[in-house]
């Protein structure tokens, strides 16, 4: 029998095999599109909400490897070299041709909703950056887009929590109320009185997700003879490892309570409380956490100072469990974090924290030198602990060296760190596309998570406007760690 | 003797539970009739005066599970506002229903609820498996009378629902039961999503029909 797939080349050449730019734009569609976007979107919503999630293998790996998947793929790409144009460039490039890019590659991440939905949604953080009209895609799936009915969820509980929403609950809302990658939550009250969120997993995402990795294993053999092949198979197994563990709500029960026990009222930061018995691998109830997203609080026109607050909680928050916790919070997704009126900050869905082994935290720990002292030496000997193999090239190392200065450079300074330049973050986003279209990928398997991270978690605080003293932050909550830390803080007497 | 209609129901609800404990327990195809008669406390011709086979008595405890899927279900339609989800539903009911019987299901399948079956054929003194047929395509039927009324305009519904829509209905039910007796996977996770993806296909096709269109090949 033929392959079902086209042969999937590297990266770094699909990059280089994008179309050419001139023949995708269109001017003319593009008011055309725009006012077409609600009506597509409802038809296209309609038809995802109706599909179910093929988990045979076989099948997937003919999506994997069809149109959709394709087309979703050097959309991504062909966005990710749009980082080089000016905004004027990129403006000119919302044509028609972007928007159906964005509904393939929006339908292809309904329908898979594994690995390639979960991509998606990180690059929904790419508000400023990314076509409007992708940005409004994506954000919709996350907050509207209710993909499985109601029945379907009946059934999951039934099976899961041993019996009907009705009986197991005082009440459960038929509509979901926000759609995360992985299922979809629905507000309940539990029969105590206790208003919660519960989130239900779709049938056989876990599954998917095994067979997605397997398939993407296998589309990778072509590969093995290269000199990254090691590398690249480590970090695609630390992919695989980070979202099976998000289909394990047992597991993010655990690590909710793990996190809360964190923070206390002072902190002003709120880690939900996890009801263990409405909880399993595929139901996850905890309490309710009420405040708005992001952009609704936006909206209501926050001074620079409350702002600065909650940017203050939100890096607070992940340098607490990060120190204290070794947990780390990758998934910095918009509908994860909550502006409540009383100043506090809710935190929810704890799925794509990493609690790291004890290598990775030994690697952190290195990379406390270069983030105190700020010196290039620091650096550069970081870099070779975590690229495996041979010795970085002089171009790899400038590049890599230039990446961490805008990664860590908020340390290095006692005054607040303005997250709301964004000529900052196109600059680190520049780097980050320059060493990928130069295949200088190779470094430690938990590279993407930790860079899907970085570019996250910036533009979240982009969005925000955020000035956050980086430096005093971190060192309030490091000392938990007990590392010996006997180097100088840049610009600074020894910490 | 005179049997009384009361000793009738009794004796016949002491073989059913009998088959039920005796399929559960040795399984369908090792359970003789004879065995049933002797945990039913009946001679063995006697059980042939109440059922004519082994999988007649397998229809009728299937059909009495199918009831109670049905008045679940009748109870949580009323909230439902599709009809992909409404006859999702009605299926995932009697799945879950038919749990216990998952292990005599695809004799009655073949002798009772094949399409291929022709009415009155199934041994089943009582007609339990054109009962269970009819009762399904009742309720589809009814189904769809209750959502023409929100079917958008652009895209009615033909109601009632023509020969070749129950047919394929029907054909698309069984299929889901047949497909579900095999299924290794977790909660029967790929039956439910196969169960969805037939709904919706058979709700979009019969969108997709044009009232009044003569249905090629079926007479009527």
């Amino acid at each position: 029998m033929t392959s079902l797939t086209p042969p999937t080349p590297p990266l770094s050449e699909l990059l280089a095999a994008l179309p050419d730019s001139e023949s995708e734009s269109g001017k003319s569609g593009r008011e055309s599109a725009r006012s077409d976007l609600h009506e597509l979107l409802e038809a296209l919503g309609e038809k995802l909400a109706r599909r179910p999630v093929p988990t045979g293998r076989l099948r997937r790996l003919s999506l994997l490897g069809g149109l959709h998947a394709r087309i979703a793929l050097a959309y991504f790409f062909h966005w990710v070299r749009g980082w080089f144009d000016s905004p004027e460039r990129r403006r000119e490039r919302l044509s028609e041709t972007h928007l159906r890019a964005a509904l393939e590659l929006i339908e292809s991440m309904g329908y898979l909703r594994g690995a390639v939905m979960k991509a998606g949604q990180t690059l929904a953080n790419f508000r400023d950056l990314a076509p409007a009209e992708l940005v409004e895609t994506l954000e919709r799936l996350h907050f509207e887009a209710p993909p499985m009915h109601y029945s379907l969820i009946r059934e999951q509980l039934c099976d899961e929590l041993g019996g009907d929403p009705e009986e197991v609950f005082e009440f459960f809302e038929r509509e979901a109320f926000a759609a995360a990658s992985l299922g979809q939550v629905h507000r309940a009250r539990l029969k105590c009185g206790r208003e919660v969120a519960v989130k239900v997993q779709y049938p056989g995402i876990a599954r998917t997700i095994r067979s997605d990795f397997r398939n993407l294993e296998a589309l990778m053999l072509p590969a093995r003879l290269s000199r990254d092949w090691e590398v690249n198979r480590a970090q695609v197994r630390y992919l695989r490892r980070a979202l099976e563990n998000e289909t394990d709500y047992e597991r993010e029960a655990r690590i909710i309570e793990r996190a809360r026990a964190l923070f206390h009222d002072e902190d002003g930061i709120v880690v939900p409380r996890v009801h263990r018995e409405h909880t399993t691998r595929k139901v996850l109830t905890m309490d309710l956490v009420r405040g708005r997203h992001v952009g609704d609080f936006l909206a209501t026109g926050p001074s620079q100072e409350v702002r600065d607050r909650f940017g203050e909680k939100l890096l607070r928050a992940w340098y607490r469990m990060f120190y204290a916790g070794r947990l780390s919070y990758f998934d910095w997704h918009p509908g994860n974090f909550f502006f409540m009126d009383d100043g506090r900050l809710g935190i929810v869905d704890f799925g794509g924290v990493m609690d790291f082994s004890d290598d990775e935290w030994e690697l952190m720990r290195a990379s406390d030198r270069p983030l105190t002292t700020g010196r290039r030496e620091d650096r550069l000997a970081f870099l070779r602990e975590f690229i495996p193999g041979e010795e970085p090239s002089d171009e790899f190392a400038r590049l890599a060296d230039e990446y961490m200065v805008f990664s860590w450079s908020g340390r290095w300074s006692d005054e607040p760190y303005d997250f709301g330049d964004a000529a900052r973050l196109l600059h680190g986003m520049r780097l980050f596309g320059e060493m990928t279209r130069r295949r200088f990928t190779r470094a430690h398997a938990c590279s993407p998570l930790l860079s899907r991270f970085e570019f996250a978690y910036r533009t979240f605080l982009l969005r925000l406007g955020a000035r956050v003293p980086v430096r005093r932050l971190a060192e309030e909550e490091i000392g938990v760690t007990g590392w010996p830390r006997d180097y100088a803080t840049a610009g600074g007497a020894a910490s | 003797m005179r049997v009384t209609r009361e000793t009738r129901i009794a004796t016949r609800a002491r073989i059913l539970d009998a088959a039920r404990t005796l399929f559960a327990a040795r399984g369908f195809d090792a359970t003789t009739t004879r065995d049933l008669a002797a945990e039913s406390g009946i001679a063995a011709g006697t059980l042939f005066n109440y059922f004519a086979s082994k999988e007649a008595i397998a229809t009728a405890i299937v059909r009495s599970a199918m009831r109670r899927a049905e008045a679940t279900f009748e109870r949580r339609s009323q909230t439902i506002t599709t009809l992909e989800e409404d006859l999702f539903a009605l299926a995932a009911a009697v799945l879950r229903e038919l749990r216990p019987c998952r292990g005599f299901l695809r004799p009655v399948l073949e002798a009772a609820m094949s399409p291929a079956v022709r009415d009155g054929a199934d041994g089943a003194g009582e007609g339990d498996g054109a009962s269970i047929r009819i009762a399904y395509l009742e309720l589809v039927q009814g189904l769809a009378a209750k959502h023409r009324a929100v079917t958008p305009v652009e895209t009615p519904l033909e109601t009632p629902l023509p020969t070749v829509a129950l047919q394929l209905a029907w054909t698309l039910y069984t299929g889901v039961l047949s497909f579900w007796i095999d299924d290794a996977s977790p909660d029967s996770e790929d039956t439910l999503a196969m169960l969805d993806e037939s709904t919706t296909m058979f709700v979009q096709w019969l969108r997709s029909r044009r009232p009044g269109e003569p249905e090629k090949g079926v007479t009527p």
